[in-house]
């Protein structure tokens, strides 16, 4: 399984993004993403990219 | 991270001088349970608050896990994988005390433990998961359950029924009785009967098991039921509510349930009890006529008493269910809501998260995802997000979710207790 911790923030905002949209394939991530405004993935996106 | 951490350690400090109650600057904040809200809490409260006095009172000092106890129930893994213990939380700096709470003052604020110590809060979090409401159904009490086990809380319990099943002979009638709502795990009634199905099917062909349920539908039902069709014809059978499903009586001398209209003398009987607030939350005069503890969704702070917060199963937390994910969840959010507050800071709302996978065979997983915000203080469903697995899915994809759902289980017992 690849990390998240450490990725870029349009990295993962992009992700999320594909999630929401159905774009990239998923088991939970899709549903997880839709209950997400924008502004929220970007503070999880600039949260998760500080990790190490 | 760290920025954020230590400008809260700085304004901690700051706020707290003047205060006479907090002697020398350090907050105490008591978490009394050491299941996954109260562990996770407690974890939290000392990362958010390096200062701080964070003491965790538990009973026992082996935490065994109720997720993924149903395998053990069925041999397909072993109670040692269920079984953790709080050393990697004692040495970042939670005081550990192995005893159980006896009285709380909301007045004194104190928790009296039973060797009579009386110990000081400035925050108290209650995370004492689910007592039963013993002699229901009819004659079912602690006497009865070492005959006709629950199973409901981890341990002898799981190991018991696990003993009933392997020395019952095939062509037995084994029969769980499901409690109505609100209950721990809601889904795993379901997920226990598959996995026992399976086990039949392999095991004991001859045999039935019969789900007689307080209610009319739960979670995941058409996944489960499509599985079931497909997995195990004629081997498990779902009886609801409104067919005579709710067991009104037991009778242990004999091993049989009673409903309105029928007997089921069963081989193994499997009552899952309904469920309350462990008792520690009706003693600190948290819990509501319902047995259960209303709360604030942002703090967890109760109305009913200043100054202690409910999270995890006791918890009345709206659209949420009770399981060890939204336990977990609650847990931090309640932490740093208690960081802010002890800062003399005001709580922010955020969005929690909850997913409960189910195993319907061991390859076969299927999940329910909720994403929740707290609105007119209840946590209510964001729109538009969560939901079950597709009912139509290649073996693949529930392969995969089983797969996913061992994953979850290493990652949040790591998080937790690791």
């Amino acid at each position: 399984m690849p990390r998240i911790a450490g990725r870029s923030t349009p990295e993962i905002i992009a992700a999320m993004e594909a999630f929401r949209s159905g774009q990239k394939p998923a088991t939970v991530m899709d549903r997880i993403a839709k209950g997400f405004t924008e502004a929220e993935i970007r503070a999880i996106a600039d949260w998760l990219s500080a990790q190490k | 991270m760290k920025t954020r951490r230590s400008f809260l350690k700085a304004s901690i400090a700051t706020a707290l001088l003047p205060m006479p109650a907090f002697a020398q600057g350090q907050p105490r904040v008591l978490v009394v349970g050491g299941g996954f809200a109260g562990a996770t809490c407690a974890r939290e409260l000392k990362r958010l608050m390096p200062d701080a006095r964070v003491m965790m009172i538990e009973t026992n000092a082996t935490f065994t896990a109720c997720p993924f106890s149903n395998g053990v129930v069925t041999g397909l893994r072993e109670l040692r994988a269920q079984q953790f213990n709080y050393e990697a939380l004692g040495s970042l700096g939670v005081s550990l005390v192995y005893l159980s709470a006896r009285n709380i003052d909301p007045q004194a604020r104190t928790v009296t433990v039973t060797d009579g110590t009386a110990l000081p809060y400035d925050r108290l979090v209650l995370a004492p998961g689910v007592d039963f409401r013993w002699g229901s159904p009819a004659g079912y009490d602690e006497a009865a359950s070492a005959r006709m086990p629950h199973a409901w809380k981890a341990g002898e319990q799981t190991l018991l029924l696990r003993r009933q099943l392997e020395s019952m002979e095939d062509g037995g009638l084994v029969v769980i009785s499901a409690p109505p709502n609100p209950m721990r795990c809601p889904t795993g009634v379901y997920e226990r009967a598959s996995l026992i199905a399976f086990y039949l099917k392999a095991r004991k062909p001859r045999s039935k098991l019969i789900i007689l349920d307080a209610k009319d539908s739960f979670p995941k039902q058409r996944l489960f039921q499509a599985a079931w069709q497909q997995l195990y014809p004629g081997l498990l059978e779902w009886v609801p509510l409104s067919n005579d499903g709710k067991v009104v009586s037991v009778e242990p001398a004999s091993n049989t349930l009673v409903t309105d209209f029928a007997r089921h003398a069963a081989a193994v009987a499997n009552v899952v009890p309904p469920q309350k607030a462990g008792a520690i939350a009706a003693t600190a005069g948290v819990a509501d006529r319902t047995g259960w503890c209303p709360i604030d969704p942002v703090t967890f702070e109760s109305p009913l008493q200043k100054n202690i917060h409910v999270i995890g199963d006791a918890a009345i937390s709206g659209a949420m269910a009770k399981s060890a994910f939204a336990a977990n969840a609650q847990g931090k959010a309640c932490a740093g809501a208690i960081a802010q507050l002890l800062a003399g800071q005001t709580p922010g709302s955020g969005k929690l998260i909850n997913t409960c996978y189910s195993l319907v065979a061991p390859d076969y997983g299927i999940s329910i995802v909720g994403v929740y915000q707290p609105v007119n203080g209840q946590y209510v469903d964001v729109e538009g997000a969560g939901g079950t697995s597709p009912l139509e899915a290649p073996r693949e994809t529930r392969a995969a979710e089983a797969n996913y759902a061992a994953a979850w289980f290493r990652t949040i017992t790591a998080e937790v207790f690791g």
